[in-house]
């Protein structure tokens, strides 16, 4: 029951997908547009574009006038040492970091200066941020949901195939507080897709995910991108990125060392021996000759 | 192992202090006013060694107890101010508690209030000086327990605290100590009325009779028995004392024993509910559903969060003590009862000046989701208004029946809101140009974050003085009211009210316009 019920849940929410984002941005809509078709606008082929990008913490440059794009409907991975500036980065892309400089365009609306128009595009997930833990698994949905606006049999609807698809139906009735690491992942991954934005940007979303959660996680943002949403995704582990994805960004000291398709990026090799090539990767050589149980 | 841990408190003492100058400069604020009261604390042991032995016992006696509830009490609700060196740090070490125990209680007693605690209790000596050299011992041996019992005690009831707290029903107990501790204050303030100011102190020797017998009294009774030959008796509250610092000592070893290996948990058996958020309903929702979206999520932080209990404890132990000492010193008219609301308004409004610090991280949520920022601050005042306002009025009302001055219940309860409304409306504006590192959600609502006490103090001496400032007019006419002519208690009622109310809806509308500019950066403001 497990399996099929997930699937089936994975389904009827792509089926969601293909509503065109009912949030806020145009003025409240009157209906909740069930059969009209988004109009074919020929959408700009970049979904999310960086340009000059800067951060500065106090004398650490983060990230060094950076610029990216992410042309729309593909699987975006976006791979890097510790501190090399992802999250610094994808925080700027997302309206939760100010940049110090440069500009971010969300399908071409300029996110710092139309916020109003551009937050109802993105679903966000960022890495090492709380959540409003005293909701239980189902409220923290919902309340997602109210925040932008939605209309609330929407988020009914949503929140209940959300909680099955991501298998927490046993935890909604849970405060937040209460649950797994991974459980907090998912739940948070389900608050940025309530929505059904067209650009998913999730900093490390499979840490400490279960294989089988990540399993899921992995088909929804599969028939996302087959929708014709841009995902993109930070993460450590090369073989992920080089099998969901299908463009990548290696970063390196807060610049883009090298980014394009997969095929591109990676130029016949694999793509953690060309993330070492890009890096300059230092072998250990200083090991650590004591550490033998003594 | 003492010396270890000592120095550890002075290493980790000085990086503090050089990672901002503003500890340094609160050190110093600090050792100077400890320094400036040296003097005034030996004139009043030599003024005392020049009284009657009744009146020297019963004093030091009174003042060794308040010590001691100082003790217990203020480090609970000053939040932690001093947590530099806990037992949870100790934990991956593998220490025995027995030798650990003492080493931190000797590490804490490294600070300036503990230092000057230890002086004024060395100064009681000089009052017992003149009574020969074996009550001098005495009054030595009860001035070094009275000292410990204090340092003691200030262990203990964080550890308990932070157990009692962090325990899942710490909502249920601190609600319950919140009520008894405002219930206590009632009968306290018509018993103190009621007796007048040389009543109580008629009071005061048998109480501290009483008290000489408890570990509040005991180091400080035996002295006072030897000096008046009473020797039997001196030797067992000095025994009685000492006896309260073993059993601290071993309350406090059981303590850090159970905070090494188990830690208070947050995650208790898990909490279920229904989702009480969405409500039933079609169509788009608003603005303000957004708001009602966000009071509920305030209203459920107010009723299960510790971390805000205790904000709000600390927040209300200053207006209830003013209120206390008011109607004991019995001003005229102005008792403490018509003050009881007022005080307490303007310490609930203006305690919510680092509201949005609450949230934590938390509140990337509302900036991801585009949140307009009117409807973020609307929520929060909807939520601390749908509790607040009605205790009020009813502090209001009980105050005006305490003091029997029904006239000025309008003037009462008009200063109340005034000041609930200034208070509250400034602080929906300084959270968010202000804000200052607050406990994080699930961790001890008494730990504080080190690095802060700068932001934390120009925001609160800011929110203050533009708070007293916007409620001078109210003030004004409260004060007029009381003195000159009661008639005015319509007006002043009419005052508080509508400028209350302005004051409020300019502080949601000014806080949220610049919430609306700056989410990104208050947002990087709350880690």
């Amino acid at each position: 029951m497990g399996d099929g019920s997930r699937t089936d849940g994975a389904r009827g929410y792509a089926h969601v997908m293909t509503k065109p984002p009912t949030t806020p941005s145009a003025p409240p809509s009157s209906a909740p547009v069930p059969t009209a078709e988004p109009p074919a606008a020929p959408e700009p082929p970049v979904a999310l574009r960086l340009r000059g990008l800067v951060k500065r913490f106090g004398e650490t440059l983060a990230v060094d006038s950076l610029d990216l794009d992410i042309p729309a409907g593909s699987m975006f991975g976006v791979v890097g040492p510790n501190g090399a500036g992802k999250t610094t980065t994808l925080s700027m892309a997302t309206g939760l970091l100010a940049p110090d400089a440069g500009q971010v365009h969300v399908y071409g609306v300029d996110l710092w200066r139309e916020p109003a128009k551009a937050k109802p595009l993105l679903g966000v997930l960022p890495d090492g941020l709380r959540v409003f833990d005293r909701l239980t698994g189902a409220e923290l949905i919902s309340y997602a949901g109210l925040l932008r606006g939605m209309p609330r049999d929407v988020i009914a609807e949503r929140r209940d195939d959300l909680l099955t698809a991501l298998d927490l139906h046993a935890a909604s009735k849970t405060l937040v507080a209460d649950f797994s690491a991974g459980m907090s992942k998912k739940i948070t991954l389900a608050c940025a897709l309530v929505h059904a934005p067209r650009l998913l940007v999730l900093d490390e979303p499979f840490e400490a995910v279960d294989p089988v959660s990540a399993g899921v996680i992995r088909r929804i943002l599969a028939e996302f991108v087959a929708q014709g949403g841009t995902v993109v995704l930070s993460s450590h582990v090369m073989a992920l990125v080089e099998r969901m994805c299908d463009h990548v960004a290696v970063i390196g000291a807060g610049r883009v060392l090298a980014t394009g398709s997969l095929d591109d990026v990676r130029a016949g090799a694999e793509l953690e021996e060309r993330f070492f090539d890009l890096l300059g990767a230092r072998g250990p050589e200083a090991g650590l000759a004591w550490l033998r149980p003594s | 192992m003492v010396a270890t841990v000592v120095r550890l408190r002075l290493l980790l003492l000085r990086n503090m202090m050089s990672r901002e100058i503003w500890r340094v400069i609160l050190f110093g604020l600090g050792a100077l006013w400890a320094v400036s009261m040296l003097p005034a604390v030996l004139g009043g042991a030599r003024w005392l060694s020049g009284q009657e032995t009744t009146v020297q016992s019963s004093s030091l006696v009174v003042v060794g107890a308040v010590l001691l509830v100082g003790w217990f009490v203020l480090p609970v609700l000053m939040f932690g101010a001093d947590e530099t060196v806990t037992p949870r740090k100790f934990a991956t070490l593998g220490l025995d508690p027995r030798r650990l125990a003492p080493a931190l209680v000797v590490a804490a007693s490294m600070s300036i209030p503990a230092v000057f605690t230890g002086f004024v209790c060395l100064a009681s000596v000089i009052v017992w000086r003149g009574y020969g050299l074996a009550t001098t011992v005495v009054a030595l041996a009860a001035a070094l327990a009275a000292f410990a019992t204090c340092v003691l005690a200030a262990r203990v009831s964080t550890a308990l605290a932070t157990r009692l707290l962090s325990s899942r029903r710490a909502r249920e107990l601190a609600g319950v100590a919140a009520v008894v501790a405002v219930i206590a204050v009632v009968p306290l303030l018509i018993g103190l009325g009621s007796l007048g100011l040389e009543g109580t102190l008629e009071r005061v020797p048998r109480v501290a009779a009483v008290l000489s017998y408890t570990p509040f009294g005991a180091a400080w009774g035996a002295p006072a028995a030897a000096a008046q030959g009473a020797w039997s008796a001196a030797i067992g509250q000095l025994l009685l004392a000492w006896g309260f610092v073993g059993l601290g000592l071993l309350v406090w070893t059981r303590q850090v024993d159970r905070l090494l290996v188990d830690p208070p948990s947050t995650v208790g058996a898990s909490r279920r509910r229904a989702d009480a958020f969405l409500g039933a309903g079609s169509g788009p929702t608003t603005t303000a559903h957004a708001t009602l979206a966000v009071a509920r999520r305030s209203l459920r932080y107010w009723l299960g969060d510790p971390r805000y209990l205790a904000s709000l404890a600390s927040t209300l132990l200053m207006p209830l003590l003013i209120a206390l000492l008011l109607s004991v010193v019995g001003l005229e008219a102005v008792s403490g009862g018509v003050l009881l609301a007022p005080l307490v308004a303007g310490a609930v409004g203006w305690g919510r000046h680092n509201d949005t610090a609450f949230d934590g991280t938390a509140f990337w949520m509302h900036v991801s989701a585009g949140l307009p920022g009117i409807a973020d601050r609307a929520g929060r005042v909807l939520a601390l208004a749908a509790w607040a306002l009605p205790l009020v009025v009813g502090l209001a009302v009980g105050g005006a029946w305490l003091a029997d001055r029904w006239d000025l219940l309008g003037a009462s309860l008009g200063l109340a809101l005034g000041l609930f409304g200034a208070g509250l409306g400034v602080a929906m504006v300084s959270s968010v140009l202000l804000p200052y590192p607050a406990p994080r959600a699930g961790e001890s609502p008494f730990s504080t974050e080190t690095g802060a006490v700068g932001a934390s103090l120009v925001a609160q001496l800011l929110s203050t003085a533009v708070t007293g400032v916007l409620a001078v007019p109210v003030t004004v006419l409260f004060w007029l009211t009381v003195t000159r002519s009661p008639g005015l208690a319509g007006v002043t009622l009419a005052v508080g009210l509508l400028g209350g109310a302005v004051v409020l809806a300019a502080g949601i509308v000014l806080g949220g316009r610049l919430l609306d500019a700056r989410g990104a950066q208050l947002l990087a403001r709350l880690h």
